[in-house]
C-alpha cells in the first residue's frame, strides 16, 4: 500500500457521513426555527380557521354580502396568524450567527402560506364560496403580504394589525363600488388588476421578510 | 471638642416607600400602554371607515351618529380587542406572572389599572373623532342637534371590546392571542349581523345596529330619536365590560377575600346586566319611527318635534322639512311638472307637504317598507315621504338623477292614487296591469292612468310589461283581450289634445275614480 492509496476508502466514507451530517444538520435547524416560530401552533390555529371556514359556509347564504364578509375575516385571520410566526425569541445574536436565516425565514412564511391556502381551499372545497379558490388564494396571499410588510414594520407581535386593520378597511369596501384594485378582496376574481396587486404586496411581504427578518425589539 | 463630645449623628430613618397607589399605577400605565402607540393607525382607520363614509352623506345628525356607532365601531372593536389582547398577555409573555404576584399593589388592581390606560387611549381618540366629525357637522348646517346615545353605544363598545381582549390576554398568554381575540371580534361582529339579518328575535342588541332596519335618514327628524335600543345596547356592553374586569379577579392571586368577593359580585352584576339587554332587546318592536322597547320607552318620545317648514314658490307650493332644506329646489323640479298637468282637476293636490313616512311595514331580512305619497285632505294635500330615498350628495347621486328618479318613482303612484287605482296595486311592476285593477271599470283607470304617465314621461317604472306599455298587443301573443282593450283606449286618451283631455278628466275625474266609467267611455 502506498501513500497515495492511504486513506482513500476512508476519504470517501467520510464525505458521505459529511453529507448526511449535514443533511440532518439541516433538517435539525429547520426544526429549531421552527420551534422556535411557533409554527406547530401556527399550523393547528389554520387548521382551526379551516375548520370555522367550513362550518360558516354550511349557515352562511350563497349570495349576499355576508357571504364575502366572514371568509374574508377568516383569511385574514390565517394572514395574520402566519404574520405572528416571524417573531423571533432571540433577536440580534441569531440575526448575527444565523447563516441561512433568509432561507428559513424564506421557507417558513411561504410554507405556511401554502398550508393556509390548502387547509382554506379543502375546507370550502365543494361549497359555494363567493370567488372560488382563485378568489381565496388571491385575498389570503395579499394578507399575508400585508401581516409580513407589518412584521417587517412594526415587528413580528403585532403583525397581525396590518391584516386586521386592511380588513377593516375592506369591509365596507363590500357593499361599496370601489373599483381601485388595492382593494383586492372588493374586486371578483377574474380582476387581473386586484390579482397583480396581491401578489405584489405578498412577493414585496415576502421579499422583506427574508431579507430582513421582523423587527425585533429587546423588550418582547 | 472631641469624639466623645461631638453631638451624636440622628440616626437615619429608612422610609419605606408606599405601594403605588391606583392613580400612580394609571400613571405608569398611561405611559407604556401599547394603545398608545396603535393611535395613529386608529386615527387613520377612523378617517377611513367613519369620517370619509359620513362626509360622503347628506349631513344629517342621525347619518353622522349611525356612522359613528357602525363604521367607526367595526374598525375600532377587532382592533382595540387585539391589542388589549396584547397587554393582558404581556406578564405572562414575558414571565413575570410569579414576579409581579408578590408586589404590594393586588393584582386585581394593578391589572385594572392596565386595562383602564389602554381604554382611555382608546376613549380619547375616539371622542377626539366624535368631536371633529360633529364640529364639521354642526358648520356644514346640519338641522337640529348633535344624538349623543349613538356616541354613548361606541363608548360602551370600546370598553367591552377592551375589557374582553384584556381578559383573554390574561387567560391565554400567547403570541398568537392578540391576533385570535381580533379575529373572534371581527366573526363575532359578523354574526351579529347575520342574525339580524335573519330575523332571530334577540339580535337587535348586535350593537353596530343603530335603529334595526330604518335607513339612517328616517329617524330622528320629524319625531325625537329613539333611544331604546340604544339604552339596551349600553346597557348590554356595559355589562359585558363588568363581567370580563371581574372575572379577571376571581382567581387566588387576584387579591384578598374581599377583593375576589367584590370581583365576583361585579362578574355577577355584569352578566345580569347583559342578561336583561338581551331580553330587553328580544321584546322590541318596529314602529313608525324608530325601534321601540317598551320597557324602556318614554312617552315623550312620541311627540313630534316641532319645525317650521320651508316652501317653495309656485302654483303648488312644495313644503319641506327645514333639515332637507337644500333639497327643496330638486323635489320641486321632480313634482312640479307631474303637478302642473293635474293642477285644477277635483282630488289633484293644492300643495306637497314632506311627513316623515306615511306607512311603514317590516320585509323580510331585516328590511322595511315604506309607503309612498299618499293624497288625502280637504282641500287635498300630497302627503310626502323621503324617507330611505338616496338623497342628492349621498354616494355618487347628483341633484339631476335624484329629480328624475323622485319623479320616475312617485309621479305614477301620484297619479295612481288621483285616478283611483288601489293603492296595493300602487306598488310594483303590476302597478297599472289589468290583472291588478279587476274588471272593466278598474281597467278604465289603468287606461287613464297610464296614458298619463306616458304623457308627463313616467313610462320607466314597470316600462317592460306588455300590458302597461301596449307593446306586444295581438291576439296569438298570449295577451289578454283586455289588455289589448285597455292599450288601445290608454293610446286613444294620450294622443287626444292636452285641453280636451283636461277638460273629459275635469268632468270625469270624480266618476272614474268611483270605478263608474268603463274602457269605452274613454275619449
Amino acid at each position: 500500500m502506498t501513500a497515495a492509496e492511504v486513506g482513500q476508502p476512508t476519504g470517501q466514507a467520510s464525505a458521505r457521513s459529511r453529507t448526511a451530517g449535514a443533511g440532518l444538520a439541516g433538517l435539525r435547524l429547520a426544526r429549531l426555527h421552527a420551534a422556535s416560530r411557533r409554527v406547530l401552533t401556527c399550523v393547528l390555529v389554520l387548521a382551526a380557521c379551516a375548520v370555522a371556514l367550513r362550518t360558516a359556509l354550511h349557515w352562511l347564504p350563497r349570495t349576499g354580502v355576508y357571504a364575502r364578509q366572514i371568509p374574508l375575516t377568516i383569511e385574514a385571520g390565517a394572514a395574520a396568524v402566519i404574520g405572528v410566526t416571524t417573531r423571533s425569541p432571540f433577536g440580534e445574536p441569531e440575526r448575527a450567527t444565523g447563516r441561512w436565516l433568509p432561507w428559513l425565514r424564506l421557507a417558513g412564511c411561504v410554507t405556511l402560506t401554502g398550508i393556509a391556502v390548502g387547509a382554506l381551499a379543502a375546507a370550502a372545497a365543494a361549497t359555494h364560496l363567493a370567488g372560488g379558490a382563485a378568489g381565496l388564494a388571491r385575498d389570503l396571499a395579499g394578507f399575508t403580504g400585508i401581516a409580513l410588510l407589518t412584521a417587517a414594520v412594526l415587528g413580528g407581535a403585532l403583525a397581525w394589525t396590518g391584516p386586521m386593520a386592511y380588513l377593516a378597511v375592506t369591509l365596507p369596501a363590500l357593499t361599496g363600488n370601489w373599483t381601485t384594485p388595492w382593494i383586492w378582496p372588493a374586486r371578483p376574481p377574474p380582476d387581473r388588476g386586484a390579482a397583480i396587486c396581491a401578489a405584489l404586496v405578498f412577493a414585496a411581504g415576502v421579499a422583506v421578510i427574508t431579507v430582513r427578518g421582523a423587527r425585533d425589539r429587546s423588550c418582547e | 471638642m472631641t469624639a466623645a463630645t461631638a453631638p451624636a449623628a440622628t440616626p437615619r430613618a429608612w422610609r419605606v416607600p408606599r405601594p403605588a397607589g391606583p392613580a400612580r399605577l394609571l400613571r405608569i400605565e398611561l405611559r407604556r400602554s401599547p394603545m398608545l402607540w396603535m393611535l395613529p393607525l386608529l386615527a387613520a382607520l377612523f378617517w377611513l371607515s367613519a369620517y370619509r363614509t359620513a362626509m360622503n352623506n347628506p349631513p344629517f345628525w342621525t347619518i353622522r351618529a349611525a356612522t359613528l356607532q357602525a363604521n367607526a365601531m367595526l374598525a375600532f372593536a377587532p382592533l382595540l380587542a387585539g391589542v388589549c389582547a396584547w397587554a393582558g398577555s404581556r406578564d405572562g409573555r414575558r414571565g413575570l406572572v410569579d414576579l409581579v404576584g408578590v408586589t404590594a399593589a393586588p393584582r386585581w388592581a394593578a391589572q385594572l389599572a392596565t386595562w383602564a390606560a389602554a381604554t382611555i387611549w382608546a376613549e380619547a381618540l375616539y371622542l377626539a373623532g366624535v368631536a371633529v366629525l360633529y364640529e364639521v357637522t354642526a358648520h356644514q348646517g346640519a338641522w337640529g342637534g348633535p344624538l349623543w346615545w349613538p356616541v354613548a353605544v361606541g363608548v360602551a363598545m370600546i370598553a367591552a371590546s377592551c375589557a374582553l381582549g384584556f381578559a383573554a390576554g390574561l387567560l391565554l398568554a400567547s403570541r398568537f392571542t392578540a391576533p385570535l381575540a381580533a379575529l373572534v371580534a371581527f366573526l363575532a361582529l359578523a354574526g351579529g349581523a347575520f342574525a339580524l339579518q335573519d330575523n332571530v328575535r334577540y339580535a337587535q342588541i348586535w350593537p353596530l345596529s343603530v335603529q334595526g332596519p330604518f335607513p339612517t335618514d328616517s329617524y330622528g327628524i320629524f319625531y325625537p330619536y329613539l333611544p331604546d335600543l340604544a339604552i339596551a345596547q349600553v346597557m348590554f356592553l356595559a355589562g359585558l365590560a363588568a363581567a370580563a374586569l371581574g372575572a379577571i379577579g376571581l382567581p387566588a392571586a387576584a387579591g384578598g377575600r374581599w377583593l375576589r368577593g367584590t370581583a365576583a359580585a361585579v362578574t355577577v352584576a355584569g352578566l345580569a346586566a347583559a342578561g336583561t339587554a338581551v331580553g330587553l332587546a328580544g321584546t322590541a318592536r318596529v314602529t313608525a319611527h324608530g325601534i321601540v322597547i317598551p320597557a324602556l320607552h318614554d312617552a315623550a318620545s312620541d311627540r313630534p318635534t316641532p319645525y317650521t317648514p320651508v316652501c317653495g314658490r309656485g302654483p303648488i307650493r312644495v313644503c319641506l322639512h327645514p333639515a332637507y332644506r337644500a333639497y327643496l329646489p330638486a323635489v320641486t323640479a321632480a313634482l312640479g311638472p307631474v303637478l302642473g298637468q293635474l293642477a285644477g282637476l277635483p282630488g289633484a293636490p293644492v300643495r306637497v307637504t314632506q311627513v316623515a313616512v306615511t306607512s311603514v311595514q317590516s320585509a323580510r331580512d331585516n328590511g322595511i317598507g315604506f309607503g309612498g305619497p299618499v293624497i288625502s285632505g280637504r282641500p287635498p294635500v300630497l302627503h310626502l315621504p323621503l324617507s330611505g330615498l338616496t338623497l342628492p350628495g349621498e354616494g355618487n347621486m347628483s341633484a339631476a338623477q335624484f329629480t328624475s328618479s323622485l319623479r320616475q318613482q312617485y309621479g305614477p303612484l301620484i297619479v295612481n292614487d288621483l285616478v283611483g287605482l288601489p293603492s296595493g296595486a300602487a306598488v310594483g311592476i303590476g302597478v297599472t296591469s289589468v290583472n291588478a285593477a279587476p274588471g272593466a271599470r278598474g281597467a278604465a283607470q289603468v287606461a287613464v292612468a297610464r296614458a298619463l304617465d306616458q304623457i308627463m314621461d313616467l313610462t320607466q317604472v314597470g316600462g317592460g310589461s306588455p300590458a302597461r306599455s301596449g307593446a306586444g298587443g295581438s291576439a296569438d301573443s298570449g295577451v289578454p283581450p283586455r289588455a289589448l282593450q285597455v292599450a288601445a283606449a290608454s293610446h286613444r286618451f294620450s294622443a287626444l289634445p292636452a285641453a280636451v283631455r283636461h277638460a273629459w278628466l275635469l268632468t270625469h275625474l270624480t266618476a272614474l275614480r268611483a270605478g263608474r266609467v268603463t274602457l269605452s267611455e274613454i275619449p
